[in-house]
């Protein structure tokens, strides 16, 4: 173990959705935040994502999504994670995502969403949080 | 080496549904665990290895990534049954720490080919341009069967010194419109070069940089073919700019997509990664260098393994020797005393080696 | 030194005496709330403004008359004492049916035009059953597969009297065919067709990220619409130069400025270098940008660009034809500055933001709902923002007279500021190589990027106060009532898909889509082909891949 070394985190833009601002900026706060943020880009498969999340070995994978296509993209990337031995990544996520739908996604096993607004800092703690228990190689 | 590491190495062998995450995990550990580096690539040197670890350098955007994805592309093409690694290192920021490693976004089309498996790497406050595990990433990327593995570096620093020692082959990306491009050159990349790209060929100022560059190179050649023939002579500077494979200059043509000025010279080679140009025949010229040269590659590994071990041998006495002078330490104590002018350095320095000795028995395992 | 310099001079000396006297003696007690002020762009503001000589003596020049050159007041005479500007509210979900429904209800609340959004999927040219389009479908607006949704979508519209705006991009070609062809079939004829499409791809590149194709043959798709529509549908604006998406990805006003007319300046170029003549095409030219909270900052910027663009377009292109340099434009209130807290607050929002367009002489507006920060929006809240809207027109007062803001010191300092700001914007996009090349090296996008981290960082940091976000939050929970699309969207999308691939002449189809793959490799113009493969119920997912097939696929490289 090194306790040094934070955990790496992936930023990532599943579905067709293009609209990055909140995205990148998470991506620059974690970066601040003293995080190896590893970025996707936009309009990626959930399949991308996730072979991305098991190459780069993170801990954590943040999505974010402004199309409304949540559920089934969140569905399927917890699915693939699961199918690739990887369910110990935790997963969170962000965008316009509507107040009733949160349960749904935490139920599902998302840690973690952030509404539009949501200050950086509260962003960072739930993320340190999250990982407070994950062992870095 | 323990067990939970055996089993890692173990399950990244297997062809089993872990074997990518065991992979990457060890390549966690060669990055996250700089103090048991050395030992680890010494555990690793028995492992299968890549035929070609090819070097991509070059100024903060030339294109390396860009270039890098096009090359992986042309690699799966040709060998559709081979693996391809790639590390891709970015800078971490010195303030904070944290790295925004965006390479990837480049090459996302590779991202669920079995075949392919990138590796995104932040400096973490190595100079060399690379970061410190890289090596060991490379060493993974062998063990799970890739036949080539692409190293992108930083670009900045002295990455080309670097490459160079972790690399058989170096491609050293140009862009114009990149002011640092030239002074890279001056700076030592002209040496540090097999292969060189003038990328984003269609840019303006892309002529007057390929004619730089050879001129350049140019110049070089003279200086070594006078020194070789005959010592004394003026050295002819410029000379000319646009020559094809067989010396006949033609500044009219339109460069060709490969100039070598002749065998003992990098070649230089112009592509337009946006507009698919020029990569399939880079690509082609790797694969000719590496079927030629695989055994020459033998010795110059040889001599990086030597230099890997030297840097671990140091990387070992600097730990043992800076843990003893710690605050709180015995040797800090020591240090103190120094300032009053109580104690000579050579004696103390004799005496921190002779602990880091004793310290070092019996408890350091057999790695170098 | 002119009379009115002399005059303005002594003011400025009054003005300083006041600052150093009354004004140091009053900070020494009570200093001000901060020791900068600035605009939402960052602009930094004075405590006071005087008048400039240049307004009174170089008026015609920087001012002139509304209707006339350089538009800083206004592209029309009379502007909304005339006619108010068009309310229209961007609109669409789920499948034509629903849609369809909705567009009815706008018109009847009083919309005076439409505006349609489509799902992601036919934004980018993917049919409902494509893998690519999985949990999409009818998402962010309506899901258009074929002429037959078309048809459905704008049933019992009356295409010659309501002008429909379309944000689509990459697939604009496809959707225009559609709606040309819809038109047909209701016995309007493409002359008398009005409206306008997005038909904006370099933004997209830099901001939105609804490619399909590669720049190159984009921007031919653009200059084929372009000299396509000129002839046969002219009355129709064919391309919408937007600014919105590019302030909503975190630019500075200026920096909207800017880019968007460099956007615009490369339009016009592809299409000279397409033969076109700039009076033929240029005055079917609009714009499109954002309405954020800063009003004078906002107000000021509508009259910047305006000035800026009549002076390029006649410096730059030599056109000669009024309607050439007028800066017509769309306005959008600002989707970011949307909370999920206090909704409510939202409203508040749009209505100053409305205002600033409205002052900065808007030709038609979309009002934000308060519930857009987390879902699409409600019946109810839509009508509360078209509301907004009538309220300004009715009630408020501004529409009175015509450009009401001028003369003010404050706002002719910001709109000289803001036009040299983005003057300076379009020469570095120049010495980049123009607009495609700057995309290519990552550059807008890098510029834009730099300027929303600042802006967040200012927000993070407790600099810029947003109501309800960092200051003034109370731990209400949201209990509004959001829209939820219906969840038998896709099911019954990809049932009407199945059906028009069943029951359309096959042959047909396929020999359409044979002769877009033709003129797609030559250089005829795509529109009459797409509109002949449109016409056999080929479906936007094939014409697409049969383009893409040619032109290649783009994928996001720049940083």
């Amino acid at each position: 173990m090194n306790a040094a070394v934070k955990p790496r985190i992936l930023i990532g833009k599943p579905g067709l959705d293009g609209h990055d601002r909140g995205a990148k900026y998470v991506a620059q706060i974690l970066r601040d935040a003293g995080f190896e943020v590893i970025y996707t880009g936009i309009r990626r498969s959930p399949e991308q994502i996730v072979d991305t999340a098991v190459q780069e070995d993170v801990a954590a994978i943040g999505l974010s999504l402004l199309s409304g296509a949540h559920l089934a993209l969140f569905t399927r990337v917890l699915e693939l994670l699961h199918d690739r031995g990887a369910d110990d990544i935790v997963v969170f996520g962000g965008g316009t995502i509507p107040p009733k739908d949160i349960p749904r996604l935490k139920e599902m096993g998302v840690a973690e969403v952030f509404t539009p607004g949501t200050p950086a800092r509260q962003i960072v703690a739930a993320i340190d949080d999250c990982l407070l228990h994950h062992s870095v190689m | 080496m323990d067990a939970r590491l055996e089993q890692l190495i173990k399950d990244a062998r297997s062809d089993g549904s872990c074997a990518l995450r065991a992979a990457a995990r060890l390549m966690s550990i060669m990055t996250n665990q700089p103090q048991r580096l050395g030992e680890l690539l010494a555990g690793s040197r028995d492992w299968p290895q890549p035929r070609l670890v090819l070097g991509v350098t070059g100024a903060p955007g030339s294109g390396k990534s860009t270039i890098t994805d096009h090359l992986a592309a042309e690699f799966r093409d040709h060998f559709p049954e081979r693996k391809l690694g790639i590390v891709a290192v970015d800078p971490s920021s010195p303030f904070t720490g944290g790295a925004l490693l965006g390479d990837r976004v480049r090459m996302m089309r590779h991202a669920s080919d079995p075949h392919v498996f990138i590796r995104s790497l932040a400096s973490r406050g190595h100079l060399g341009g690379l970061a410190l595990g890289a090596r060991g990433v490379v060493r993974v990327m062998g063990l799970i069967g890739c036949d080539t593995v692409i190293v992108e570096t930083v670009g900045v620093g002295q990455s080309e010194v670097e490459i160079a020692q972790n690399a058989d082959l170096v491609v050293v990306v140009l862009a114009p419109g990149q002011g640092d491009s030239v002074q890279m050159l001056k700076a030592g990349l002209l040496e540090a070069a097999d292969l060189f790209v003038v990328n984003k060929s269609d840019r303006e100022g892309a002529d007057l940089l390929h004619q730089q560059l050879l001129s350049m190179l140019q110049r070089q050649r003279l200086a070594r073919l006078d020194l070789a023939s005959t010592p004394g002579e003026p050295m002819t500077c410029g000379g000319p700019m646009l020559t094809g494979p067989q010396g006949i200059v033609d500044e009219r043509a339109t460069p060709a997509v490969r100039v070598a000025l002749d065998n003992e010279t990098p070649p230089v080679f112009r592509c337009s990664a946006i507009k698919h140009e020029g990569v399939a025949e880079l690509m082609m010229e790797l694969k000719g260098l590496t079927d030629r040269h695989a055994v020459d590659w033998q010795n110059r590994r040889k001599g990086q393994t030597i230099e890997e071990i030297r840097l671990a041998v140091l990387e070992e006495v600097r730990r043992r020797v800076s843990d003893r002078l710690a605050p709180g330490r015995k040797g800090y104590e020591e240090l103190e005393r120094a300032t009053e002018g109580n104690r000579s350095m050579a004696a103390l320095v004799d005496e921190l080696l002779y602990e880091a000795a004793a310290a070092g028995r019996g408890l350091q395992s057999s790695g170098c | 030194m002119s009379a009115t310099e002399e005059q303005v001079d002594h003011i400025k000396q009054a003005v300083e005496r006041w600052n150093a006297g009354p004004v140091a003696k009053l900070l020494a007690k009570f200093p001000e709330q901060r020791a900068k002020f600035v605009t939402a762009s960052d602009r930094q503001v004075e405590r006071l403004y005087a008048p400039e000589a240049a307004t009174i003596d170089r008026y015609a020049e920087k001012l002139g008359l509304p209707g006339e050159y350089p538009f800083t007041r206004g592209v029309q005479p009379t502007m909304y004492r005339g006619r108010f500007w068009t309310m229209r509210q961007y609109a669409g979900f789920a499948t034509a049916e629903e849609s369809n429904q909705r567009y009815r209800y706008l018109l009847e609340q009083g919309t005076t035009g439409l505006s349609v959004a489509f799902d992601l999927p036919t934004q980018i040219g993917y049919d409902s059953d494509d893998p690519m389009a999985a949990g999409e479908v009818g998402k962010v607006g309506v899901a258009i597969d074929s002429l037959a949704d078309m048809e459905t979508l704008l049933d019992g519209i009356p295409l010659d009297r309501i002008s429909t705006s379309m944000t689509i991009n990459a697939t604009a070609a496809v959707l225009l065919a559609m709606y040309i062809a819809v038109g047909e079939k209701q016995g309007v004829p493409p002359e008398k067709l009005n409206g306008t499409i997005q038909n904006d791809i370099l933004k997209e590149y830099i901001a939105r990220g609804t490619y399909r194709f590669p720049p190159g043959p984009s921007l031919r798709l653009i200059s084929d619409i372009f000299a396509y529509c000129t002839e046969k549908v002219p009355n129709f604006n064919t391309i919408s130069i937007s600014g919105y998406h590019i302030r909503e990805a975190g630019s500075t006003a200026a920096q909207e400025i800017g880019f968007t007319l460099a956007d615009a300046i490369c339009y016009v170029d592809t299409a000279l270098q397409a033969g076109l003549k700039v009076d033929d095409f240029a005055p079917r030219l609009a714009f499109f940008f954002a309405a954020h909270s800063d009003l004078f900052e906002e107000a000021a910027k509508f009259r910047a660009a305006r000035r800026l663009y009549a002076r390029i377009m006649k410096e730059r292109f030599g056109a000669v034809n009024p309607k050439s340099l007028m800066l017509r434009f769309h306005t959008q209130t600002g989707g970011v500055t949307l909370t999920a807290q206090q909704p409510d607050n939202n409203v508040v929002r749009v209505t100053i933001q409305a205002l600033a367009a409205v002052l900065g002489g808007t030709q038609s507006l979309h009002t934000n709902s308060k519930d857009e920060a987390m879902a699409l929006p409600t019946e109810e809240s839509v009508t509360v923002a078209l509301r907004t809207q009538q309220l300004i027109a009715y009630e408020s007062g501004v529409t009175n007279t015509v450009d009401p803001l001028a003369g003010s010191f404050y706002v002719e300092k910001l709109t000289d500021d803001l036009e040299v700001e983005a003057e300076g914007i379009i020469k570095l996009i120049d010495a980049r190589g123009g607009m495609v090349a700057a995309i290519e090296q990552g550059f807008v996008q890098k510029q834009i990027e730099e300027s929303a981290y600042r802006y967040g960082q200012s927000i993070d940091n407790g600099e810029r106060v947003i109501v309800g976000v960092n200051k003034f939050t109370g731990d209400e929970p949201p209990t509004i009532n959001l829209f939820e699309v219906p969840e038998s969207t896709t099911q019954r999308q990809l049932d009407k898909l199945r059906g028009v691939r069943a029951s359309r002449d096959v042959a047909r189809v396929e020999a359409a889509l044979a002769a877009v793959k033709q003129a797609a490799v030559g250089s005829e113009n795509l529109m009459p082909p797409i509109l002949a493969a449109v016409r056999a119920y080929a479906t936007v997912g094939e014409i697409c891949s049969t383009l893409a097939g040619v032109f290649g696929e783009f994928s996001e490289s720049t940083n």
